[in-house]
């Protein structure tokens, strides 16, 4: 009797759990499929670090994905593009969580069709069931990490973004390294996020690989106090890699290097790190810098720094072109007056961008890669970055 | 003994040579000594009131933004009306002077009526000011990152004595500790306020009925400790370059665990805890795997052996119980 009970309450759970899973499923199409009536505006989604640890590359995606909007609204009267803003709080301890809750707001908001960001790896990693399981597609600025498109992330369709990823830069940045600097001996020093320790793992196999000698270690974004990790860097080190998201971080990274007496080791930072305060920082130590190459001659970059008080903010650019990805797919998918997150989803992949402010079109490949997505390489002159050549 | 030459060169490999320890030596004095500033501020709260003040750390925030400010109305680091270390002094007393009042406050607000009761409500109130100030410093000076470009402003001479490296700023900054530390030692040793606060720390009670305005002894501690924390905000943007607003949740965990380590009610306590915990996490970030990550782990496991073997910290005298 007893086995018959057990049996019996296992067949009930794998019922319950079948059912579950199926009404989860059922979910995810209903809230893909259902419809929302266009009208005069449109919501989309923005997952960003507003506030926290990485406020102020955040601020900067803020600013642009504004801009963009405020651009579109100018000229679209009838058919507005209305921001729904979720704080991620990246870096922060409870970042994952409240990047989470962010995107669990966004699926249960019907009239989100499509989403911007978000700004990390982790984060995207952390989210991306919500988000696909809201049938959401979603265009982020700014994580790179190559593990978001692979097949296992099972996120094709879905997760699109608008900078290229960290292999590319890293094959990038080892190449300056090895050609043109000649290093024999490399200190790399990731920030312990996906963001960070992928493209210090490219460059790190890459320079072994030609072998030279290469020393790893990691500091957490909370540091401010670099100078017992500065003490055990060797003064005889060509170069120290530091592919972080935090530029005033890095500007004190450099500050405490000179104040220990090793500014003659040359400092090379990464896309997150590309603004003037880095840059500033040196000379000496020679700063070096890689950034997908924003267009400062493209009109709408002209138009954002004239708006901005001069600056170009130009970690945030990528963000730009995401949201001008999401908005044009949305005007597209609301064509017949209304739009599922499908139809919008579909219309992202199908972006194609002539003339972007990247300087290059943006076109989507099957995994979400952009396609022909490149790098450049920066040096800097001790107050802004001036790019160089291979 | 074969084993020896192994973890000789486990811990001194070729490279970490003893250049290597007093670089080491020399970062770890001088964060250590900002920590010190911080754990001041703790210990002669927690000895006169009992009260641990989690509001500290966020104090010591405020005064690196008072001294920013400052630096700013002086013209900036690139071209100041004045010389630029008389700028670093101003800077030093404006952010003194400031956080002593906003200690004064804080106590006047968030404490005083919670004196007599139960120890967990002025625990809570000390959290709640500490969001408030958090919470308030990112309204009104934003979330970025503020530099004091002390480079532009007073230089980065580097020093060497043999192996020894240092900067100017990191000695003034070790020198100046080390000044208001003696300062203060001889405040409370030797003079009739000092005296009072001895006695108010000792029985706050007694010392009301011998005359003590116990009030003023206590808007007096907040002042000092407060103007201390503000002095170690001001030094470390000097030292380490950048402030923001979320700055002084783990100095002031620092700062706390310091002055637990020397023995919390102690004032040479809290000096010798702030030193020896920046001499640990230097050294863990130097010496131990992956020290870099897991410096504040190694850093918390020391403290726990600390306290296993004095519960009452190096220089804490234990609690006697009257039965």
């Amino acid at each position: 009797m007893k086995k018959l009970l057990v049996a019996v309450a296992a067949l009930v759970g794998v019922a319950v759990a079948a059912s579950v899973g199926s009404a989860g499923t059922a979910r995810t199409a209903a809230s893909s499929a259902s419809a929302v009536t266009c009208g005069s505006s449109r919501t989309i989604g923005f997952l960003v670090p507003a506030t926290g640890p990485a406020a102020s590359i955040g601020q900067q995606q803020v600013r642009w994905a504004k801009f963009v909007v405020n651009q579109w609204n100018k000229t679209h009267k009838t058919a507005k593009i209305v921001i729904s803003q979720q704080d991620t709080q990246l870096g922060a301890a409870n970042g994952s969580a409240q990047a989470l809750a962010g995107a669990q707001a966004l699926k249960s908001n019907s009239k989100v069709l499509a989403v911007v960001g978000a700004a990390g790896s982790n984060e995207n990693k952390g989210i991306r069931q919500t988000l696909k399981g809201a049938g959401f597609g979603w265009v982020t600025g700014s994580a790179t990490a190559d593990e978001l498109t692979t097949t296992e992330a099972g996120t094709r369709g879905y997760f699109f973004r608008a900078v290229p990823p960290d292999s590319q830069q890293g094959t990038t940045v080892a190449n300056l390294m090895i050609d043109k600097l000649k290093v024999s001996k490399v200190y790399i020093i990731d920030d312990e996020e996906a963001y960070s320790t992928g493209l210090a793992d490219t460059v790190e196999a890459k320079l072994k690989a030609a072998g030279k000698s290469v020393t790893r270690d990691g500091v957490s974004q909370q540091e401010s106090d670099f100078s017992a990790l500065v003490a055990k860097i060797d003064r005889s080190t060509n170069v120290i890699y530091i592919p972080w998201q935090l530029s005033p971080k890095a500007a004190a990274f450099v500050s405490q290097l000179k104040q220990a007496g090793k500014g003659s080791i040359a400092v090379m930072g990464s896309d997150g790190l590309y603004a003037d305060d880095f840059a500033a920082a040196g000379n000496p130590p020679t700063i070096y810098d890689s950034m997908f190459p924003v267009s400062p001659g493209q009109a709408d970059v002209k138009a954002y720094e004239k708006a901005h008080g001069g600056n170009g903010d130009f970690f945030g650019a990528p963000t730009g072109v995401a949201t001008q990805v999401v908005v044009q797919a949305i005007d597209r998918a609301c064509k017949d007056g209304k739009a599922t997150r499908a139809e919008v989803r579909a219309q992202i992949a199908k972006t194609n961008i002539p003339k972007s402010i990247l300087g290059f079109t943006i076109k989507f490949t099957k995994n979400g890669e952009l396609s022909g997505g490149k790098f450049g390489l920066y040096k800097s002159n001790g107050k802004i970055f001036l790019p160089i050549s291979l | 003994m074969q084993h020896v030459p192994d973890l000789i060169s486990i811990f001194f490999p070729p490279w970490k040579n003893w250049s290597f320890f007093w670089d080491l030596t020399v970062s770890g004095l001088t964060r250590g000594s900002i920590y010190a500033l911080i754990a001041l501020g703790y210990s002669m709260v927690y000895g006169i009131l009992k009260l641990l003040n989690f509001a500290h750390g966020d104090v010591y925030m405020i005064g690196a933004f008072l001294g920013w400010f400052m630096l700013q109305w002086l013209g900036g680091p690139s071209d100041p009306f004045i010389s630029g270390w008389f700028v670093v002094a101003c800077m030093l007393l404006f952010a003194m002077l400031g956080c002593g009042v906003l200690g004064v406050g804080i106590e006047r607000f968030a404490y005083r009526r919670l004196r007599d009761a139960p120890r967990i409500a002025p625990l809570i109130s000390a959290l709640g000011v500490s969001i408030i100030l958090q919470s308030s410093a990112q309204i009104l000076f934003g979330t970025g990152f503020r530099n004091y470009q002390t480079e532009t402003l007073v230089g980065f001479s580097i020093h060497n004595v043999g192996d020894v490296f240092f900067s100017t700023v990191q000695l003034v900054t070790v020198l100046l500790a080390g000044a208001l530390m003696v300062a203060l030692t001889l405040f409370v040793a030797r003079t009739r306020v000092g005296k009072a606060m001895r006695a108010t720390s000792f029985d706050r009670e007694a010392a009301s009925m011998m005359g003590i305005d116990v009030d003023r002894v206590i808007s007096v501690t907040f002042f000092i400790g407060s103007a201390l924390a503000g002095a170690a905000g001001v030094m470390f943007g000097l030292v380490f370059g950048q402030i923001y607003n979320l700055m002084g949740f783990l100095a002031g965990l620092k700062g706390f665990t310091a002055a637990v380590i020397g023995g919390i009610g102690s004032i040479p306590g809290a000096m010798l805890g702030g030193i020896v915990l920046g001499l640990a996490e230097s050294y863990a970030t130097g010496y131990l795997p992956q020290g870099s990550t897991f410096h504040d782990l190694y850093v918390f496991l020391l403290l726990i052996i600390v306290l296993i073997v004095r519960p009452s910290g190096l220089l804490g005298t234990p609690a006697i119980q009257k039965v």
